[in-house]
């Protein structure tokens, strides 16, 4: 018997102890359980399989067949495959069991499909993650029969501010000092020690996963995941592909994926540069934030003219790519990788042994690797935290299998850690280039021709440059019938909990920059009074990560 | 004690890189020859089909239709520089240029009219599509005359009559 049919064995028994069934499809195993038995199997998954828990998606299954149902999205890293367990919930009232306190990872995730679905989870304490608090409790936008442009009628309420009486309360927000991003951070400090964190999110929640089942085509959903997140954003248009790609079972031209792993890693490059500058900046350090970007601007350019725009390429498409490299491209590729290459080390191995550099960044934000796995973190905020993961070599999609490279991986989980895993990431992104263009295929570029069946399931992990994105896609007439996205900050701010804690006041800034975030949103003010008595604007409760 | 003065090298990587700002307005900006901007219709190509509509992501490109003409809008203002459009209009009426600067002061700037006349049917004044796409599916592929004047709803009765009148020999009851 080989390893992997050993190894689908292994989740075939599982199934068998709790009843339940299993298809295997490609690299996804489905399990379909009954909901009582969920909390077991992902106890079994999640603990003792060493299974990564990805995300949960609630899906309206009812016009198909009178159900709701709950996907919970685990990844088998160490073994390439991608598990689905499912289970079908009640249409009239749609209840599951919470998996939190086996999974702690999946706090969030249930919390959303609570909000958008409205599916109740028992077992565990419930608030409202992502809907406004003014929106009444029985609207659940994501359900087939709200209308994707219908507006409820907003409810005036405010929310408490602060919900700790006895630590002084610091705002971090409405926009983050350096990252001018939307977030909201509460910190909790005695003195300059920080005592405890509570994050208020999702204010800015643009219905996207709506939009793109109620109004848009499968070609025109490329455009719309592209603008999920303004750093990664091809990370999100090739995973959404890949997830089509995979529930309809196209055969992509070879040459299209090697365009794409490129394209992907040349914006692994630009955001991890952006990134080096920012926390430069966010220590003081502004001449080599300065230098940084400076030789960003070198690949901001390749990737224009690469793909014809700086940021959100648009060249991707179900079923292949756009653009095509040709030979004066490539050779301008090589050439601009080369220097680039040659500037970095030199600017990098001056900024990082600037002492005060040095002493900001060791020893800060420390997440241990308990934690981490306990809350499914993803990137570099993982593999500086000594989990060896990369869902580039785990779970190879596009034209990683035929590159070698290395996964840093440190363990001291402090920012300075984080740093450098980015740091050694650069020079592997620019190695991949180099093999990905010289190895690169002949061919067309994109399938003229194809059918994607309704009712089809594609999961699909991609590894953007602050973690996996996941997107799930169930297709259906002319667009897809549910489609769920998960980036990878989603997984990340939960930990800044731990990495804040017990920290002095001062890194609070840089260790919230440090895991890379992407805000989609956020807005709320503090409004002090000329007596210096701060206004609490009341809303029912947030967050307490 | 190299050590500690490492970080004094930056002042040769600076003095060697030199000023990298683009005094932009009055040198050229820094664009690539792939730059993707905003795109022009020529309307003397285009026949109304909406098959950019169709592509668009953003819904820059709308059809609006009344009784007498379809006028294909552009607005700059919702594009998202895709070139969706350039790759699937079907005559190359749309092109894609490198122009950037699309600020202004007057909204009417952002807005490109294409405006279609509609071919009317001969026998109950309804509307089918527009004249140029007319002549643009006769060129590809000739089609049976008769009724070519005629709306989709007429075409399909007049259709209709020919069979039962094929089956009766042309004797109504």
């Amino acid at each position: 018997m080989s390893e992997s049919s050993l190894i689908l064995k292994k989740y075939m028994d599982l199934a068998n102890v709790f009843n339940a069934s299993v298809t295997v499809d490609g690299d996804t195993i489905h399990i379909l359980a009954k909901p009582e038995y969920l909390p077991k199997i992902a106890d079994k998954l999640f603990n003792e399989f060493k299974c990564v828990h990805r995300t949960c998606v609630a899906t309206d299954e009812r016009p198909l067949n009178g159900f709701f149902s709950l996907t919970h999205l685990f990844t088998d890293d160490s073994h390439g495959f991608y598990i689905s367990l499912k289970t079908y919930l009640d249409g009239e009232n749609p209840k599951a069991p919470s998996i939190i306190s086996v999974v702690p990872a999946a706090d969030w995730c249930e919390m959303e499909a609570r909000d958008l679905v409205g599916v109740e989870f028992e077992g565990r304490e419930s608030y409202r993650l992502v809907l406004p608090p003014g929106w009444p409790a029985d609207a659940h936008p994501l359900r087939k029969d709200f209308q994707y442009d219908k507006r409820p009628n907003i409810l005036p309420v405010g929310e408490k501010v602060s919900t700790n009486e006895e630590a002084s309360t610091i705002p971090v927000g409405p926009y983050h000092p350096a990252l001018h991003e939307p977030e909201y951070f509460e910190l909790y400090v005695e003195g300059e020690r920080i005592v405890d964190v509570k994050y208020r999110g999702f204010h800015v929640h643009r219905g996207i996963e709506k939009l793109g089942e109620s109004r848009m085509t499968y070609q025109q959903v490329n455009f719309l995941a592209e603008r999920i997140c303004g750093i990664c954003g091809f990370e999100h248009s090739t995973c959404y592909a890949l997830a089509v790609e995979k529930a309809a079972k196209l055969d992509v031209p070879e040459r299209a994926q090697y365009i794409r792993s490129i394209i992907l890693e040349i914006e692994r490059l630009h955001s991890h540069l952006l990134w080096l500058g920012v926390a430069f900046h966010l220590v003081g350090y502004d001449a080599g934030f300065m230098h940084m970007w400076r030789i960003r601007e070198k690949i901001m350019y390749l990737s224009e003219y690469l793909t014809g725009s700086r940021k959100t390429y648009g060249i991707n498409l179900v079923g292949g790519v756009r653009k095509d490299i040709n030979e004066e491209k490539k050779s301008k590729v090589l050439e601009t990788l080369s220097t680039l290459e040659k500037e970095f080390k030199e600017i990098v191995e001056v900024a990082v042994s600037v002492p005060q550099v040095k002493r900001r960044l060791t020893g800060t934000g420390v997440l241990p690797k308990e934690d981490a796995v306990k809350l499914a973190v993803e990137g570099p905020v993982a593999r500086a935290s000594g989990i060896d993961r990369d869902a580039r070599r785990d779970l190879p999609y596009a034209a990683y299998k035929h590159v070698s490279f290395k996964v840093p991986v440190y363990t001291e989980g402090d920012n300075l850690a984080r740093a450098l895993v980015r740091i050694d990431e650069v020079f592997e992104s620019i190695s991949m280039i180099r093999q990905l263009l010289d190895q690169i295929p002949k061919g067309p570029i994109r399938l003229e021709e194809f059918e994607i069946p309704p009712g089809r399931i594609g999961v699909q992990v991609v590894e953007a440059p602050r973690g996996g994105d996941v997107h799930f896609v169930i297709t259906g007439e002319g667009k897809p019938y549910r489609w769920r996205v998960r980036a990878p900050t989603y997984n990340n701010i939960p930990a800044l909990r731990v990495m804040l804690r017990d920290q002095p006041m001062a890194d609070a800034p840089l260790t919230i920059a440090s895991i890379d975030p992407c805000f989609s949103c956020t807005d709320r003010v503090v409004v002090i009074g000329k007596d210096g008595v701060i206004k609490k604007l009341s809303l029912t409760g947030g967050v307490m990560l | 004690m190299s050590e500690k003065l490492k970080p004094a090298k930056l002042l040769v990587i600076a003095s060697k890189a030199g000023r990298v700002t683009k005094r932009y307005p009055y040198d050229e900006p820094l664009l690539s020859p792939d730059f993707r901007g905003k795109i022009t219709i020529d309307e003397n190509l285009c026949i109304g089909c909406g098959a950019c509509v169709n592509a668009c992501p953003p819904n820059a490109l709308q059809l609006m239709k009344d009784k007498d003409t379809v006028v294909l809008r552009y607005f700059v203002g919702r594009c998202i520089f895709c070139w969706r459009c350039v790759d699937v209009c079907p005559v190359g009426a749309i092109k894609g240029l490198r122009e950037f600067e699309l600020a202004t002061n007057d909204i009417s700037d952002l807005y490109v009219h294409v405006v279609h006349k509609k071919a009317k049917c001969e026998k109950c004044e309804g509307e089918g599509a527009t004249q140029r796409m007319l002549y643009y599916v006769v060129q590809k592929s000739p089609i049976v005359e008769e009724y070519l004047n005629e709306c989709p709803d007429c075409r399909r009765k007049s259709f209709i009559d020919s069979v039962v009148k094929r089956r009766t020999g042309g004797v109504s009851e």
